[in-house]
């Protein structure tokens, strides 16, 4: 359970530009007649180095796309990779450990492991894995979300903003292939949470972060570099370079 | 309410399961214990209103000389009696009995029956009789000074067929005999697995006891007068110096049921008194699991309470549960209780304490106790946590997630210290020359303090503990550590009963611990020999004295000397004397003899402690009386005074002093000098040939002897802590059900870890660490109580000879391993619960 070294199928092609790709991914729950479709032959890309935001009205499919890309649920058609991946043919095992060393995740509330400092939940995939990781790149993501002097804090002492600025740490500490956020900032008053979003957008331009997140907010969206909209468990369209007025002219085309 | 509490027990079958589990295995030890002791009861009841069916009239002295431990002596009848009692009208047919030590040796040379703790080996007799307790079942009875009848089931352990020879050992020594008859004993094969080899009148006298005197005479009437006008006859015809008396068959198989039962009683006091320990202990588990629980509805209460519910609505929902739970849980302990007493008599069995086995006996007490107590415990253990759910604000209920109230009042620190400093402030009083009963005051102080203190001092210990799982665990550990320590409250009840069971175990060890380290102390210094032969038969019995007698014309040998117990009537009260023989025991065994000459121990004189001798202001040449067991009295001389009282007590004598009377007495070891220059290797194997003449006793090397002396307190040690464990068993499923509560609480925490990259593996890590820290404080805190127990127990029997306290090491560091095994195991469930939350509903249920 210590083993550090995890040994993946080889990438299929190393100098792919998606960091995480779905290809006609159905979600569908139940059967026959009570069949209910989550997602319906979705398939989309994720570009490397890139900040994209999933969105859609409330059933659209836009969190069972992320947990289905993420290895967090399974789907019911379609393949997936991470990181050249196929998260499909994945057990368990190698699932669990796919998490955590490709992946980051920021959820909207209850980020944190209580019992563990901010520094150490941080670390948590790093330490998971029994591995150092990256000392240099670690204390630059700490500086970039401005932790240095809340690291020995627990969460319970940490405000709300804090807590989730340690989220993006975690997820960023171990140089994953791609971040999942789901609703980052939907616990957050609206000036911290653009603080975060703004520490998002930092981690894809001064990092090389690849970042993927569900919001159904126009304005965090906006801090995006491309939206990708799902409505009814397909894909309705795409924007490039957002602002809030585009997302919200977008979204009444849509009939949202 | 009644219909919220019910709707809430039933929505929640498998917290109904936990939570009863407590109340089902306290209840289980309660109503198993009483079942069993009931039990075994009704099978000697039976087996003795059997043995004396067709007897209608008993004859026995009067004379009984009660000894410590309520062993009695009784004394012999003359063997006229038989014929006076013959001629008494209304008298069909008589027969002298003789009842008294006797072993049969096996075909390997291994006496039958286990040695020491099993029933006893009788020799006795065997004839025809109307009224007679035995009957044959093949062959005849025995006839003459070379024939042996033997009951069924020794027949049959022994493989003995008629015409075989056996040997049989018994006070005069042993003799080679020709089974005739094997017989049955009413309708049993034996009686209560005692073992019986049968003579006739004049070889049973002769061989088990002295020519011209029996025990009893078994007498049988011919119809003419009711049981009571014959026994009154019988008395009238016996001159009343003889000192008898003629009970009817009703009155003797009255007495000899209410004896076994006196002695049963002590046996199921003990039984019960574990059984409440467990129950004590299981209380502190339906407590946590009643508290995790309240905590745990925390939201659910509070809503209640927004709704328009009362405080006392509330609490009334959890106590209505707890009835629920009492009645279902002592309900399934009880019939779980009848099960477990089969598993009792099979713990004693492996203790070698071999029990008659007999139908089941569930008395209507044992079943309206179980319900009750079960019922009264649950109740008030789930006293505290009701009130509290009740004082749960309505604000809580918009709360994001339960948590148990954590913070640690200074009161409950300042009350428990003072519990601990009134605890030490009892015992310092006692050494100071208070009265002793404040030892168990101070003991009670400390123990409640210490349990009260429990939730201040769970978090460091913790900590402390959890240290090594941390630097060897990484992060799994930490957050074991940190899992254990997060809640103190919870870590210290589901580490009291851990604790209650170590303290314990702990403290029994360390008295053994102390004993044992004293015995070989009082051996190494008195046992000046090379080898012993030591008997395990306590009390009834022993090796033939004529077996020192016999190795020590030896030629290896150069003084054998053997060492027996007499009880007597001094001051008219049961007294033990040390026999001894005087010619051989100088140089072998030393008494500390500071005044007088070994030489000067003869029939009419005897040795006395030093102790003695300061207590009584006596000195040599006052005199003491002693009546024997046969009523004579003699008036003994004192020619002697000895220092050292641990093994020869009060009074030594030699071993002539009963040369003349109908007393027999038994040696209880041989001790053995070899000559110099005597290979020890050659003289082994002769003294063993010299052993296993008598097929009795073992032949041991001084070691040997003192280490199997010192580890004699190991059987009863073995027997209390197989009672103790059922308190670990409670202890363990409390572990398992905290754990269990606490996975459920974590969830979230759970799906978080699985879904940024705990692997399933890690996940059990983390439980099972916690799990082995919580079992660790209760152990590591446990020993400490348990040792400062231990040595208040050995400071109270000071006087009883116990001076030197041992601290147990070995059974310390086995506990703390026992410790870790038992978190290790108890988290196997729990642990496989947590690998099964269910990842995307622990991190999308906001």
């Amino acid at each position: 359970m210590n083993n550090p070294s995890v040994t993946f199928p080889p990438p299929i092609a190393n100098s792919d530009s998606a960091a995480a790709r779905a290809t006609n991914v159905s979600k569908i729950y139940g059967h026959d007649d009570s069949e209910v479709r989550a997602l319906d032959n979705v398939s989309v890309e994720f570009e490397k180095g890139k900040f994209t935001a999933i969105m859609g009205p409330s059933g659209s499919g836009k969190s069972t796309l992320m947990h289905c890309m993420a290895g967090l649920d399974e789907m019911t058609n379609g393949s997936v990779t991470i990181d050249g991946i196929d998260v499909a043919s994945l057990k368990d095992k190698d699932l669990t450990k796919l998490r955590r060393d490709k992946i980051g995740f920021v959820f909207q509330a209850f980020n944190l492991v209580p019992t563990l400092t901010a520094d150490e939940n941080i670390r948590l995939p790093l330490l998971l894995g029994n591995n150092k990781g990256n000392e240099e790149w670690i204390q630059k993501v700490i500086n970039t979300v401005h932790l240095q002097d809340r690291l020995s804090h627990r969460p319970s002492e940490l405000s709300g903003g804090q807590q989730q600025r340690v989220a993006v740490a975690r997820a960023l500490a171990s140089e994953p292939a791609i971040i999942f956020a789901d609703e980052p900032t939907g616990n957050l008053d609206s000036t911290t949470g653009n603080e975060i979003l703004s520490f998002m957008r930092k981690a894809v331009d001064e990092l090389g972060q690849t970042i993927v997140m569900v919001t159904h907010d126009p304005v965090s969206a906006s801090y995006a570099d491309r939206i990708v909209f799902l409505k009814d468990g397909k894909i309705a369209g795409e924007l490039l370079e957002p602002t809030p007025e585009l997302v919200l002219d977008y979204m009444k085309q849509l009939g949202h | 309410m009644w219909r919220i509490a019910l709707k809430g027990i039933l929505g929640r079958k498998a917290r109904l399961v936990l939570t009863s589990l407590a109340v089902i295995l306290g209840t289980a030890f309660l109503s198993g214990t009483a079942v069993f002791s009931a039990t075994l009861n009704q099978t000697f009841d039976n087996l003795f209103s059997d043995v004396f069916r067709n007897v209608d009239s008993y004859v026995r002295s009067t004379q009984v000389i009660e000894a410590d431990f309520g062993q009695q002596e009784r004394q012999r009848i003359p063997v006229e009696l038989v014929d006076v009692v013959k001629q008494v009208p209304g008298v069909a047919d008589v027969q002298a009995d003789v009842q008294a030590f006797a072993r049969i040796i096996g075909k390997d040379g291994k006496p039958l029956g286990t040695e020491g703790n099993g029933p006893p080996t009788f020799g006795s007799v065997g004839q025809k009789f109307k009224g007679a307790l035995w009957s044959i079942s093949e062959g005849r009875f025995a006839a003459g000074p070379t024939e042996v009848v033997l009951d069924e089931a020794s027949a049959k352990t022994g493989k003995f067929v008629i015409n075989d020879k056996v040997k049989v050992v018994a006070q005069s020594g042993s003799r080679e005999f020709t089974l005739v008859g094997i017989a049955s004993y009413g309708d049993v094969r034996s009686p209560g697995g005692a073992t019986f080899a049968l003579f006739d009148l004049a070889t049973a006298q002769e061989f088990l006891a002295k020519p011209g005197f029996i025990d009893d005479i078994l007498v049988s009437g011919d119809g003419s007068l009711s049981d009571t006008e014959l026994a009154m006859a019988i008395n009238q015809a016996i001159p009343d110096t003889y000192k008898t008396e003629t009970l009817t068959g009703a009155e003797i198989t009255k007495e000899t049921q209410d004896q076994i039962g006196t002695a049963l009683s002590f046996f199921g006091i003990l039984l019960s008194v574990f059984s409440y320990i467990a129950l004590g202990v299981g209380s502190f588990v339906i407590y946590n699991v009643f508290s995790i629980s309240a905590a745990q509805r925390q939201r659910e209460n509070a809503l209640l309470r927004a709704i328009g519910a009362s405080k006392k609505q509330v609490t009334r929902a959890m106590l209505i549960e707890s009835v629920v739970v009492g009645l279902f849980g002592s309900t399934v302990g009880l019939i779980a209780g009848i099960g477990l007493s089969k598993a009792l008599s099979a713990l004693l069995k492996a203790a070698s304490i071999d029990l008659p086995s007999g139908g089941l006996v569930v008395p209507r007490s044992a079943i309206i106790n179980t319900i009750v107590i079960g019922l009264i415990v649950t109740v008030a253990s789930a006293w505290l946590p009701a009130r509290r759910a009740g004082k749960v604000p309505p604000l809580a209920a918009m709360r994001e997630t339960a948590i148990e109230f954590v913070a640690l009042s200074r009161r409950r620190t300042i009350f428990g210290l003072v519990l601990i400093a009134l605890g030490a402030a009892s015992i310092v009083a006692v050494t100071n020359g208070a009265s002793k009963t404040l030892l168990g005051v101070g003991i009670l102080f400390f123990f409640s303090g210490t349990i009260t203190l429990g939730p201040v001092i769970a978090r460091p210990v913790a900590l402390l503990l959890g240290k090594p799982a941390e630097k060897f665990r990484g992060v799994t550990g930490t957050m074991a550590r940190q899992n254990s320590a997060r809640n103190p409250k919870r870590t210290s009840r589901t580490a009291a009963p851990v604790l209650i069971g170590v303290a314990l175990v702990t403290a029994v060890a360390a008295l053994a611990a102390s004993i044992s380290s004293q015995i070989d102390g009082v051996f190494t210094q008195q046992f000046k020999g090379d080898y012993a032969i030591n008997t395990t038969a306590r009390g009834f019995g022993g090796l033939s004295p004529s077996l020192a007698d016999d190795i020590n014309v030896m030629p290896q040998v150069q003084r054998a000397t053997g060492i027996g117990r007499l009880t007597v009537k001094i001051d008219d009260k049961g007294q033990f004397l040390t026999t001894i023989n005087p010619a051989t025991v100088e140089g072998v065994f030393d008494i500390g003899l500071i005044s007088g000459s070994y030489a000067d121990l003869t029939a009419e004189t005897i040795f006395v402690s030093q102790k003695y001798a300061n207590n009584h202001a006596t000195k040599l040449g006052d005199t003491i009386q002693v009546t024997l067991a046969d009523a004579q009295i003699k008036t003994l001389k004192i020619a002697g005074i000895y220092t050292y009282d641990e093994i020869a007590g009060k009074y030594t004598v030699s071993r002539d002093l009963i040369k003349d009377s109908s007393v027999i007495s038994f040696d209880l070891g041989v001790f053995i000098k070899l000559k110099p220059g005597v290979s020890d290797k050659s003289a082994r194997s002769e003294l063993q040939a010299a052993v296993d003449k008598y097929g009795q006793g073992t032949l041991l090397s001084k070691r040997e002897y003192i280490d199997s002396q010192s580890g004699s307190i190991n059987t009863l040690l073995g027997l209390i802590y197989g009672l103790l464990f059922l308190s670990v068993i409670i202890a363990v499923v409390g572990i398992i059900i905290t754990l269990l509560l606490s996975v459920f609480e974590r969830q979230r925490e759970i799906g978080l870890l699985r879904a940024v990259g705990m692997t399933k593996g890690q996940v059990r890590t983390t439980v099972r660490w916690e799990s082995v820290i919580t079992s660790l404080i209760g152990a590591v805190v446990g020993i400490l109580l348990g040792v400062g127990l231990g040595w208040v127990i050995v400071y109270a029997l000071r006087d009883q000879g116990l001076s030197s306290f041992s601290v147990p090491i070995g059974s310390t560091v086995s506990i703390l391993i026992m410790a870790f095994i038992i978190g290790v195991l108890a988290a196997v469930y729990p642990a496989w619960r947590a690998t099964r939350v269910n990842l995307l509903a622990a991190i999308t249920t906001a």
